[in-house]
């Protein structure tokens, strides 16, 4: 920045130079302070511990009875918690994806190691109703899935679509399990 | 009104703690480490707090700015957290790390139990209170026989740290209240104080960062400010 | 910047460019003291308030009963919330204090004496719209002593005759309901806009009426550098406050939710409008107090004119002597308004507002008639 001229003078040059020091580290000194205090007016626009605590909410599944299923609302949809019967895992392992009218198999509708627990979105995806079977005593269908009241398509246990006007399979949600018994959403 | 503590006190019996060091005599003379400029919660009397809290305060008074998972702030993981938690009851529904610390007595219950007195919110006690830490040991501790000329009214009791000095809460405190897991005696005094802390630490969560940052912020900027003083006077050198 | 830049830059955006080497180059008095730094301050900090407002008018809410809860929010869940909110009330407290003091100062030194009226004037008129929005800052937090302060307030706006009513009215909306605190939020932020309007025009009227000096230096890089020297204090001292008295003289019962059922026995208010609050307090009957405090400010827009000195006079010994004993005689009158009311603090009120009066209405005018140049 300092214009030096030609022949200028040794110690006119080292005062320069030492300026230009001291002025740039009074310059960076003072980049780092509004940095500094500039990062918690970003940070405070990050979400909140009581945003991230309702937009990913934790949800006890240990006390989910085998062939019953929960149902907890999220983002202002009503979630699907099933826990299957070692007779249903078999059943539909043994289905054929592609003779469905939408192929996918089973461990496309699973997690790996947390096979028995099925979390599906539950609405018809033809007329969005919230479908029948959470209980062993609802009206469940002929592969005792879901049903829907509303246009009569039915899923099995998986939330495959076996028959009706509905076109596809049950929406599964971004879920991931912390553990056996706890799975958190989104 | 003695169901509620002798509840809270079956339930809160398993709350366990890591620390084992004895406290340190913080009652002769009576101090707390956040108190002063630099000071800091001392984490092993927050956590003894949090049990007498638990134990006798959370029968009838709430804190519901904390959630259980900001206890971690105390030196806990939140697997002890967890753990902690674990027996803890509210509407009959176990409370999660994301749950309020809410009072186990409805307000109305609450209200009809001390004669019309609904015990307060907990959470900002300290700061609204002038010298909130110490008020809050003197008023624990400060329960006395009414002097001779004081006519106290129903439901009341005689306290001398309290504005007025009558007080509708019931002694709260007994010697052996709790068992504290790190070995130290549990006196009045001493679950007084530990208490005090605790609600301290409710009320003003962030004073150990505000600290933290603020002594290097202030550090960097006496640097920044001579730097500024140095680059000003070789500027202005030729102007005289 | 590099040359090939400026080059660029002055051929794309001239006005930059031209506006930015004329402020540099700009020439000034070379003898200026560190206080000279006080108006860049103030904008300084205004527009910080401004950003710390934007970021906390994510979270607030302003709703009775629900504006407390959301500062709960802001103090404990938002990240680095504590932090922003801090900046927020410490830099109300260092806009205050650098506000008296250039107050102070233009009384000391005189610079309020002819020309420098409308530069005066705008100056007073400044401090009127941030005790305005201070206190629409303060109402906002809905605690157990601002909501009966806002109610206090709003019941007197009721009373007043229709003049300051009508203002009253404006501001507050009418009687406290459940959209006041929503109308003071708006309130706050737009008066402190148009603060910011009157503070540039502060700067040019101040521009217009600033003498040739004999002996000047470029604003770059010698005032720059001077600056930050006067800009590295104040950030110290603020830093200071944020971060070991973040709750500097605030009354301990601003952190307690509002009690509709209970009225505090004291109802200090931050110290930066103990001022006002004295004022409104001196006097009886519900029209006293505004008379009391349109009176102040009227004294203080008649400096210019309640001075007697002939043109150009510097002002004395006496004068300012005068001066410091009415600084001391308004902190006294705070001190008083901040302990609450009572027999003895009324007399005092009186007795501190009397001086106030005398030292403008008649001693001002004496002194400054000895001044013959």
């Amino acid at each position: 920045m300092a214009d030096l001229e030609v022949g200028a003078e040794i110690n006119e040059v080292e005062t320069l130079v030492r300026r230009d020091f001291l002025k740039i580290l009074t310059v960076s000194a003072g980049a780092v302070a509004l940095g500094a205090t500039v990062w918690p007016f970003i940070n405070a626009l990050n979400p909140t511990a009581d945003d991230l605590a309702i937009a990913n909410p934790i949800i006890e599944v240990g006390a989910i009875a085998p062939n019953s299923a929960v149902r907890v609302m999220w983002n202002g949809q009503p979630i699907y918690i099933r826990k299957l019967t070692p007779q249903q895992i078999a059943d539909n392992l043994a289905v054929v994806a592609s003779s469905l009218p939408d192929p996918a198999d089973f461990t496309s509708r699973v997690k790996p190691g947390y096979e028995s627990f099925v979390v599906v979105v539950g609405l018809n995806t033809g007329i969005p109703c919230e479908l029948l079977g959470n209980s062993p005593t609802d009206a469940r269908g002929p592969v005792d899935g879901w049903t829907c009241p509303c246009d009569g398509s039915i899923y099995d246990p998986l939330g495959r679509v076996r028959s009706g006007p509905a076109p596809n399979n049950l929406a599964i949600p971004r879920f991931s399990f912390l553990n056996a018994t706890q799975i958190q959403l989104g | 009104m003695k169901f509620g503590i002798f509840a809270a006190a079956l339930l809160a019996a398993p709350l366990g703690f890591g620390a084992t060091a004895h406290a340190e005599d913080t009652l002769v003379p009576l101090h707390w480490q956040s108190q002063g400029t630099f000071g800091s919660y001392d984490q092993a009397a927050l956590q003894r707090g949090f049990l007498v809290y638990q134990t006798v305060c959370a029968s009838c008074h709430s804190a519901s700015a904390v959630h259980y998972r900001d206890l971690t702030a105390l030196g806990l993981t939140t697997e002890q957290v967890a753990d902690l938690i674990a027996n803890i009851k509210q509407d009959n529904q176990p409370v999660t790390l994301n749950s309020r610390l809410i009072g186990a007595l409805p307000k109305a219950q609450a209200a009809a139990t001390f004669g019309g007195a609904i015990p307060p919110d907990l959470s900002n006690m300290v700061a609204a209170r002038p010298k909130g830490v110490a008020y809050v040991y003197h008023l624990l501790t400060g329960y006395q026989p009414a002097p001779a000329d004081v006519t106290l009214m129903a439901k009341h009791y005689y306290n001398a740290a309290y504005p007025g000095n009558q007080i509708a809460m019931p002694a709260p405190l007994t010697d052996n209240a709790v068992t504290y897991a790190d070995g130290t005696k549990a006196t009045t005094a001493q679950e007084a104080s530990d208490v005090a802390a605790f609600l301290s630490w409710v009320s003003d969560p962030n004073l150990d960062a505000r600290r933290q940052i603020g002594l290097r912020a202030v550090i960097f900027l006496i640097f920044l400010t001579l730097l500024a003083i140095a680059t000003k006077r070789k500027i202005w050198r030729d102007v005289g | 910047m590099s040359d090939q830049t400026k080059t660029w830059l002055g051929s794309r955006l001239p006005i930059a460019h031209n506006i930015g080497n004329q402020l540099s180059r700009k020439p000034l008095a070379a003898n200026q003291p560190y206080l000279a730094a006080l108006g860049m301050l103030i904008t300084a900090t205004l527009l910080f308030l401004v950003l710390s407002g934007v970021v906390l008018s994510a979270y607030y809410v302003a709703a009775e009963h629900r504006a407390f809860q959301s500062i709960q929010l802001i103090m404990r869940d938002v990240n680095d919330g504590w932090l922003i909110r801090s900046f927020h009330a410490t830099g109300t407290t260092m806009l205050f204090a650098a506000v008296y003091l250039a107050i102070f100062r233009a009384l000391v030194t005189g610079s309020y004496r002819l020309p420098g009226e409308l530069v005066w004037s705008l100056k007073l008129v400044f401090l009127l719209l941030m005790l305005l929005v201070g206190y629409l800052g303060y109402a906002m937090q809905d605690s157990a002593v601002s909501y009966w302060s806002l109610h206090g307030v709003v019941q007197t706006g009721a009373g007043l005759a229709s003049f300051p009513a009508n203002i009253f009215n404006w501001v507050f909306g009418g009687p406290a309901g459940p959209g006041t605190l929503t109308r003071l939020a708006v309130m706050h932020g737009l008066l402190t806009f148009i603060a910011l309007g009157v503070l540039a025009l502060h700067y040019f009227a101040k521009q217009a009426i600033t003498p040739p000096a004999e002996k000047t230096v470029p604003l770059h890089p010698y005032y720059t550098s001077h600056h930050f020297v006067a800009a590295g204090v104040y950030v110290l001292l603020f830093a200071v406050l944020v971060f070991f008295a973040p709750h500097l003289g605030e009354n301990p019962l601003n952190q307690a939710p509002a009690n509709p059922l209970l009225v505090p026995a004291v109802t200090t208010p931050p110290w930066y409008l103990l001022p006002a609050t004295a004022l409104t307090h001196a006097l009886p009957g519900t029209n006293g107090g505004i008379i009391a405090f349109i009176a102040a400010f009227a004294v203080l827009f008649g400096m210019p004119w309640l001075d007697r000195s002939a043109p150009g006079a510097r002002p004395g010994f006496l004068y300012k002597l005068l001066v410091v004993v009415l600084a001391l005689d308004v902190i006294a009158l705070c001190l008083v308004a901040a302990a609450g009311p009572s027999t003895i603090n009324a007399v005092l009120t009186i007795v501190f507002i009397g001086w106030y009066f005398l030292h403008f209405l008649v001693l001002t005018p004496l002194a400054t008639a000895r001044e013959l140049n």
